[in-house]
């Protein structure tokens, strides 16, 4: 990562004004063990209460992280019920980052998103419907699979 | 465009930050070997 992606410039400029970045060895304690870390990198995202939302492991290219960034921080917002700024992330997530990685997971999330603000369940249906026609192999589409009979 | 990442060095210095700054904390390990 320190090779290769966060000397990306496109990297830079969205975690400086996005994100606060906070760099560790992997076995400084108490972090190490807190966050049961066994491998890096390991890239973990937190709310300002320091509570885990989202973690990957392993490289990822520039191209992969920032889209793999945004959705920790819409998962991260989800999950502590700021839904509408979850969809910001979510969306630019899917709008600008099309044919990444993240997306289905992404996809999967926004309809959770939606359905928590709503109360409605169609979000969750149709979330299951895009990733059946765009994701088929995904996990994600199996994870949504209960939702076509809503 | 920033020359390198503003990295933070302690969860102390970064929560304090987060919460003054409303943002969420990208927590990276590193191996230096």
């Amino acid at each position: 990562m320190d090779a290769v992606t966060y000397p990306d410039g496109k990297v830079i400029s969205f975690i400086n004004d996005n994100m606060i970045p906070l760099q560790v060895q992997f076995d400084i304690q108490p972090l190490s063990t807190d966050f049961n870390v066994k491998w890096t990198p390991t890239l973990i995202t937190l709310d300002t209460e320091g509570k885990e939302h989202h973690r990957t492991v392993g490289f990822l290219a520039p191209e992969e992280l920032i889209p793999s960034l945004l959705l920790g921080m819409g998962k991260s917002y989800l999950e502590t019920d700021r839904f509408d700024k979850a969809l910001t992330k979510l969306e630019k997530l899917l709008a600008e980052y099309p044919k990444s990685d993240s997306v289905p997971e992404a996809i999967y999330w926004r309809g959770v998103c939606r359905y928590k603000a709503t109360d409605d369940p169609k979000p969750l249906k149709e979330a299951y419907e895009q990733l059946k026609a765009e994701h088929t192999s995904s996990e994600w589409t199996k994870r949504a699979y209960p939702y076509r009979l809503l | 465009m920033a020359e390198n990442i503003k990295w933070e060095t302690d969860i102390d210095g970064a929560l304090k930050r987060a919460r003054v700054e409303n943002r969420v904390i990208l927590l990276s390990f590193f191996n230096p070997d």
